[in-house]
């Protein structure tokens, strides 16, 4: 198990340095300068080009290119991100403030989704084909075809429309103010935690009913043992494997990849701020954030597939 | 801030008197010393120090303070814009010490001397103001202070102001989410329509292939509707005021009778359609084209203005492949490498000003994204820069605007409107034509519901 975990946390070095470099370039081939924007803003005026040429030297975006990423690489090292090419401070201040925001509403509809789904799932796979079953998967197929910032939105518009009432458009952190931090937070989990749950709950269903139908299922029928011991004890831990691996990814998803939904709930998150980071070509955020997102994937990788092996003892990591 | 002027006989010095006891919010005095830092700083920037507005002050050839109360300008020659570009809204006062120090210190540092001190800045998110106590009008603000929030999203800015969660919003909402506001919230709100300091219209590029040909310029802008345009697009993105180059109602626009002969904006569409096919079919494309339209993927009204042309121009033959870029992308294909054939172009300032509307039809100037030049444009340019006398300057203003409109360097498509919303409650806020100014807010109080 140690030596194993040792060589799961060297691999996240190569796989974050790819991360860091293919987007270090992506950045730098696609049309746009943050120079000229800085100068310009948003009515770009008369521009000249000495002018441009101090704003690039005074950016270190005249330094060749290896130089501008060995510099980074090097400050990543010591923890320390550079500053947004925009505001002129540093990355990690303001992005300590949006984390929390992104953090909590991704654990909040991770609960949501798994309280749901995977009670919905096995009541789905256990009841197959009955209306219960149905009614499920209809909701659960709604929740996958419905994009849940239009779902978002529209929940907005209800309680705009029937009760003149909208969400606060500013986070409050819940050790402020719980209950100011609910009214923001409730509608943005409740959308989100819907598509997520209706991924889980479908594949909760499907592996649960591929693993009923295995001999030792029969097994455990023909020992006489009632439906709560078979589906819950012996069925349903054995499906888990691919359902929690969905549930990490999702989970990491959530960090960097709610921008819409960030939007219309006016959360100041991960998501927005890639977005604004790209549109503002401010290079060192988006590097950041893009080495963030990568990392909360490894990490939650990493850590399902330390819990496989409590669900399957069979699996053992060496 | 200046309590008095003078404005010298030749028109070439410029003399104002500073109002004593104005304190920047860090305390320190306000004189003219300052003011002349920060005007040095704009018109004369040192090295290291990048101003987008010194080509607004080409005419000043320095700046002098005589003594703490007394700003003078010195001009090289006599300027019809100056009083005006020296009211910018941009041009925030820093103080001399700071600047001294570090003369980019604007960039990251917020100093002013207004009614509200800068208070916290959450990128993307916020920004807030707190009452200046110390504010040089006696008794204002009224208001302890205010918070800004910000999105892009006009569902999210509608629902904001239905809400109640804000109070007022300061950049366009369309027609259509106005009236949804107005029927639920009735006279707990109002809304206040005024023309906006802006044109929506289309860069052509005139040093590429087939664009260089008169004809095939003519021909497309004789294809748009703008008359329909209006009444299409008004109630979708707030584009409203069919006009030439300066904003149609205002002191410099080209009267609505004699712009009508011009044959673009004349309301036989019947009659400009078979004119344009015609030019077309003389420039060598009888059976029409196929164009690129670049554009910005803004929603309002960038991308409703360009599925409005598409439609226009298929009527005269002349297929168009829209393609919105992102912001960056599409200021640099426009303004700085010229990489495109047609590209959606808007013209906004602070307010109806020639030499601020009309500058960037002149030779090489960056905001000449079609890059045409047309040594009569540069003349009458640069003469109207000159003219002190407003009917003079009109009349030379006039002039150049038909030799941009005759040759079709540039089309214009519609003048902006806006839609200020605001609840009831905020009382004495009165909407100017554009979202840069009467931003102050010093006058601006809440009733009690």
């Amino acid at each position: 198990m140690g030596s194993y975990l040792a060589k799961r946390l060297l691999l996240i070095v190569p796989t974050l340095f790819g991360a860091a470099a293919m987007v270090f370039v992506i950045m730098r081939v696609i049309p746009g300068d943050v120079a000229l924007l800085i100068l310009g803003g948003d009515q770009a005026g008369q521009i000249d080009k000495a002018q441009l040429a101090a704003m690039h030297r005074q950016l270190g975006l005249d330094q060749p290119l290896l130089a501008q990423f060995g510099t980074w690489l090097w400050g990543v090292l010591r923890f320390d991100f550079g500053t947004s090419l925009w505001t002129g401070r540093p990355v990690i201040e303001e992005l300590i403030r949006r984390l929390p925001v992104s953090l909590e509403l991704a654990i909040l509809a991770t609960i949501v989704s798994v309280l749901l789904a995977i009670p919905f799932g096995v009541l789905a796979a256990a009841r197959q084909d009955t209306w219960v079953d149905y009614l499920i998967r209809v909701i659960s197929i709604g929740g996958l075809a419905i994009p849940s910032f239009w779902v978002g939105i529209v929940i907005i518009l209800l309680l705009v429309i029937y009760f003149g009432w909208g969400p606060p458009l500013e986070y409050t952190p819940p050790w402020v103010d719980p209950w100011a931090n609910f009214q923001q937070m409730v509608f943005p989990v409740v959308t989100v935690g819907y598509r997520y749950a209706a991924v889980t709950t479908r594949m909760t269903r499907s592996t649960l009913l591929e693993v009923m139908r295995d001999d030792y299922i029969r097994t455990a029928w023909a020992k006489g043992l009632g439906e709560r011991a078979v589906v819950i004890r012996h069925a349903l831990k054995n499906a888990m494997l691919p359902v929690i691996t969905l549930i990490g990814t999702e989970f990491a998803f959530l960090i960097g990849g709610l921008v819409v939904t960030e939007t219309v709930f006016t959360l100041n998150g991960v998501g927005r701020f890639v977005v604004d980071a790209v549109a503002h070509r401010d290079y060192p955020v988006v590097q950041a954030l893009v080495f963030l997102i990568a990392l909360s994937f490894v990490v939650v990788n990493l850590l399902i597939d330390l819990t496989y092996a409590w669900f399957d003892p069979r699996i053992r990591y060496r | 801030m200046a309590t008095e002027w003078k404005i010298a006989s030749d028109g070439l010095t410029y003399t104002f008197k500073i109002r004593q006891g104005i304190r920047f919010h860090d305390g320190s005095a306000l004189t003219a010393a300052d003011i002349k830092a920060t005007y040095d700083k704009i018109i004369f920037p040192p090295q290291g120090v990048r101003s987008v507005r010194k080509n607004a002050y080409t005419a000043v050839e320095r700046v002098d303070a005589p003594d703490p109360s007394t700003v003078m300008f010195k001009l090289k020659f006599p300027s019809a814009s100056l009083l005006d570009n020296l009211a910018s809204p941009w041009n925030v006062i820093y103080p001399k010490k700071y600047l001294d120090k570090d003369p980019n210190y604007f960039k990251t540092n917020v100093v002013g001397s207004g009614p509200f001190r800068f208070k916290n800045y959450s990128r993307g998110s916020t920004f807030e103001g707190e009452r200046n106590p110390d504010y040089f009008v006696k008794d204002r603000p009224y208001l302890d202070g205010y918070k800004f929030f910000i999105s892009p999203e006009t569902s999210v800015r509608a629902a904001a102001i239905r809400s109640g969660r804000a109070y007022i919003e300061f950049r366009n909402l369309p027609s259509a989410e106005v009236e949804a506001i107005r029927k639920q919230l009735g006279d707990k709100i109002v809304v206040q329509e005024t023309p906006m300091t802006g044109e929506w219209g289309i860069a052509v590029n005139n040093v590429a292939k087939p664009f260089n040909d008169v004809r095939v310029r003519k021909a497309l802008t004789l294809g748009i509707d703008r008359y329909s345009m209006s009444k299409v697009l008004y109630p979708l993105t707030g584009l409203k005021f069919v006009g030439g180059l300066m904003r149609p109602g205002s002191d410099w626009a080209m009267p609505q009778a004699e712009l009508e002969k011009l044959p673009r904006f004349g309301k036989d569409m019947e009659k400009n359609r078979a004119e344009a096919r015609r030019l077309l079919a003389e420039a060598g494309y009888p059976n029409g084209l196929k164009v690129v339209l670049k554009n910005r993927n803004v929603k309002l009204p960038y991308q409703d203005f360009a599925v409005f042309l598409i439609q226009e121009w298929r009527k005269i033959g002349v297929e168009v492949e829209h393609r919105p870029l992102e912001t960056a992308a599409w200021f640099s294909d426009g303004q700085d490498t010229g990489n495109f054939e047609l590209i959606v172009a808007p013209a906004v300032e602070f307010m109806d000003e020639p030499d601020q509307f009309l500058g960037r039809y002149a030779t090489g100037s960056t905001q000449n994204w079609g890059r045409f030049s047309d040594p009569r444009i540069d003349d009458l340019f640069s003469r109207q820069a000159r003219t002190l006398d407003p009917i003079e300057r009109k009349r030379l203003i006039g002039e150049m605007e038909k030799v941009v409109l005759d040759n079709a360097y540039f089309m214009p498509g519609l003048w902006w409107s806006r839609n200020l919303v605001h609840w009831a409650k905020v009382k004495n806020y009165v909407a100017p034509p554009n979202h840069y100014t009467n931003q102050k807010l010093q006058d601006v109080w809440l009733s009690e519901d």
